[in-house]
């Protein structure tokens, strides 16, 4: 974690009201890992008087640049989006836990809800360079919101589902997931949290129906693992990236908790990524 | 050679946590008041503590290093709680001081308020916890905290390695909850100094806050200051309508300084489904928007009390301090304006030095309470040493 500028390379609308950034970020692009997130400050603080919390959406550790993906909510990504190449933008990052990958894991299964492809895409990368096969499962409202797949590697498989059927299978992403659910070793998922929820409803199915062990209980003599360690996120079939309003996002205000099945979570320090066995899940609608 | 421009002033450059982009030219550069003015508002007492603070740059000065930003905030307990610089980080906002670790150079602080502690470990409100708001931020955090005997056990032991004291910040329900807290914490290496967050609700009263009541402010002060040596600070709740008489009944119940202000009652909406947005529904408006609250705050404290004051409430630079100290504090809190950038309490320090040194003033405590009205045996900020 470090304090830096970022210094704006590239800036382009990819899709309605959301922008692709580039920026040169060496120190940045050489210790971050998919799944963790800055926090930016925006361009015009008279007014705002707090940071935004931004994932990391693609790491190039070669040119030493990573790039944001976002979509204008509100006052605070409208100034980022006004920002020009040249420009520098203050950075505090990299933040939060990363996704854990199994070692054994051959096909990764990533799951995007909207902009929440920023969450999950630098897995994609990461997965492709391991040597994994990468199914991106993706949904939004409409063909118009689709994220382009010409930023996204040949090598992923990449199915769309729009709840209008303007493109792809007609519904929500959530419909898409159980004809991959055996294919899948592990899946990750990013978007609004109804369909995180909707997920880890079906994750938690899943293990009851292949009969696979538990989080926490012992396996074959072995120590039962603590819920919460990076080895816990590691062995669970579902890791969700979540988000949450942030003041420090470091863990000193505890501003950004969600609750988990064992107490209040730090998205910005716990998270933002947890094993979906980790979070008390409202019933899917 | 192409120009870069910078869009954001950065961290290490801006005198404001929050200063715009100059190409946006929404902010002149804040300058001092004019000496002629500050001259002509201040009365006779403080007159040549204006002069010394409206010298201007460039005038034969003294060596930063020379000045002595030291505050004594316990002075009847000498020695107990002498910080190196007069700028602290407030309650809440800081954690335990470990968490902004890797980025700040904490030693340096004048010293650390932890996160409001009480007796029994407490989950804290329903989230959303944290919302923007116009010039500010609400919080309704609900005093999540492991509870007094996971704090002493799990960061004393780093904080008694540590130069920089840390002041635990202490919340309660009642009367024997604070007593229970502070009776833990006495004689524990690691702490140096209590902080009491009056700004609770009392069960014992109906849920009314300490803080708002003067008599239940002055017994929670008088029972915990029965109950420990270590130096006392309250914390005042600008939630009231005459501060004066609670902190007047404080500062007679033993403390031995005065913190203000808390956060201000407030809440948000959330504009998409129409329902309050905080899960807690109300939260604690704190930021640039509740400065002029605290600045009053003090300002109406200083002339009521004779201990030290340290205030709190929308500090993000170096003039913001300056302000404070006009209106009669002789340290401040950084809260807020951590978030957006946590190099600002070191920075206000170095900055104070600075402007110090510019002044040819070997310390800053002739700059404390030069807003002030004249007044007979106006009470010194650092007990008897100082008498303007
Ligand atoms: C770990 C994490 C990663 C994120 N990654 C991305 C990303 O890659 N791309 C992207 O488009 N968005 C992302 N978000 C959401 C993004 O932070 C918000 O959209 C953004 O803060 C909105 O700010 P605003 O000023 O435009 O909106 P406003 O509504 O004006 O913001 C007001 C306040 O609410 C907060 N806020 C509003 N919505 C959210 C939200 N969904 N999550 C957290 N805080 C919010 C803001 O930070 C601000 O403090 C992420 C959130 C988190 C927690
Ligand atoms: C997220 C957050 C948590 C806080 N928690 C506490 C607390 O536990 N105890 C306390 O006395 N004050 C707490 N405060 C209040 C601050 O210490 C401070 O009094 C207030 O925020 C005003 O200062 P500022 O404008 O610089 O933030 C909290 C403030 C914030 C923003
Ligand atoms: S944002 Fe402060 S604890 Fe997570």
């Amino acid at each position: 974690m470090r304090l830096l500028d970022a210094e704006l390379v590239e800036t382009r609308e990819i899709l309605p009201a959301q922008w692709l950034q580039r920026y040169r970020a060496p120190w940045l692009a050489a210790g971050a890992r998919a799944g963790q997130f800055v926090h930016v400050r925006t361009p015009d603080y008279s007014g705002l008087v707090l940071r935004r919390p931004i994932s990391i959406n693609t790491i190039d550790r070669a040119a030493g640049e990573i790039t944001l993906h976002f979509r204008i909510a509100g006052k605070g990504t409208e100034l980022l989006a006004s920002a020009r190449p040249g420009d520098s933008v203050p950075m505090l990052g990299p933040l939060g836990r990363p996704f854990e990958v199994d070692p054994r894991t051959h096909h990764v299964l990533l799951i995007a809800g909207g902009v929440g492809i920023a969450g999950v895409r630098s897995l994609a990368d990461e997965s492709l360079e391991a040597g994994r096969q990468v199914t991106l499962l993706f949904g939004s409202a409409s063909a118009a919101e689709v994220y382009p797949s010409s930023l996204l590697p040949d090598e992923v498989e990449y199915v769309v589902a729009t709840e209008d059927g303007s493109l792809g299978q007609p519904g929500r992403v959530t419909e898409l997931v159980p004809a991959y659910e055996a294919w899948a070793d592990q899946a990750f998922a990013c978007g609004p949290r109804p369909m995180l929820a909707a997920l880890a409803h079906i994750a938690s199915g899943r293990l009851e129906r292949m009969g696979v062990a538990r989080l926490g209980r012992k396996r074959g003599g072995g120590r039962p693992i603590p819920l919460g360690s990076a080895q816990a996120r590691r062995r669970s079939w579902l890791q969700v990236s979540m988000e949450q309003h942030m003041g420090c996002a470091v863990g000193a205000c505890l501003g950004c908790v969600v609750w988990g099945v064992e107490g209040p979570l730090r998205v910005c320090r716990e998270g933002p990524v947890f094993a979906a066995e980790e979070i008390a899940w409202e019933e899917p609608a | 050679m192409k120009r870069r421009r910078s869009v954001v002033t950065t961290g290490r450059t801006a005198r404001d946590a929050y200063s715009g982009p100059p190409r946006l030219g929404l902010r002149a550069p804040r300058t001092r008041p004019s000496p002629a003015l500050e001259a002509a508002r201040t009365e006779s007492p403080a007159a040549p503590v204006a002069a010394a603070r409206a010298a201007a740059p460039g005038e034969p000065g003294v060596d930063p290093s020379s000045v002595d930003l030291s505050v004594d905030l316990a002075p009847r307990r000498p020695g107990a709680l002498v910080l190196q610089n007069p700028v602290l980080v407030a309650s809440g906002t800081f954690g335990y001081g470990i968490e902004y670790g890797e980025v700040v150079d904490v030693e340096r602080l004048g010293a650390i308020c932890c996160k409001g502690t009480t007796l029994k470990p407490r989950a804290g409100n329903e989230p959303p916890r944290v919302t923007e708001t116009p010039g500010g931020m609400l919080n309704s955090i609900g005093l999540q905290n492991p509870g007094v005997d996971a704090v002493i056990e799990r960061y004393a032991p780093l904080w008694a390695t540590w130069r920089v004291p840390v002041i635990v910040n202490v919340a309660g329900e009642s009367i024997d909850d604070y007593v229970s807290v502070v009776r833990r914490l006495e004689g524990v290496p690691g702490i140096t100094g209590i902080e009491l967050n009056i700004s609770c609700p009392n069960v014992g009263k109906g849920g009314l806050q300490f803080a708002v009541d003067r008599d239940a402010a002055a017994s929670v002060t008088a029972a915990v200051r029965r109950a420990t040596e270590l130096p006392l600070i309250v914390k005042l709740s600008p939630n009231v309508t005459d501060i004066r008489p609670i902190a007047r009944a404080i500062e007679d119940a033993g403390a031995d300084a005065i913190s203000a202000i808390n956060t201000l009652s407030g809440m948000a909406i959330e504009r998409r489904t129409g329902k309050p947005l905080l899960g807690n529904v109300y939260g604690g408006l704190s930021g640039p928007a509740v400065r002029p609250v605290g600045l009053r705050i003090v300002y109406e404290v200083a002339q009521v009390v004779d201990i030290p004051i340290v205030a709190i409430g929308g500090i993000a630079s170096l003039d913001d301090a300056l302000d404070y100290l006009a209106a009669g504090a002789v340290a401040v809190q950084v809260g807020t304006a951590i978030f957006a950038d946590p190099e600002v309490p070191l920075r206000i320090a170095d900055g104070l030095r600075r402007y110090c040194a510019e002044r040819g003033l070997a310390s800053h405590l002739p700059l404390v309470g030069t807003a002030l009205p004249a007044r007979p045996n106006r009470p010194s900020a650092k007990g008897v040493e100082y008498r303007p």
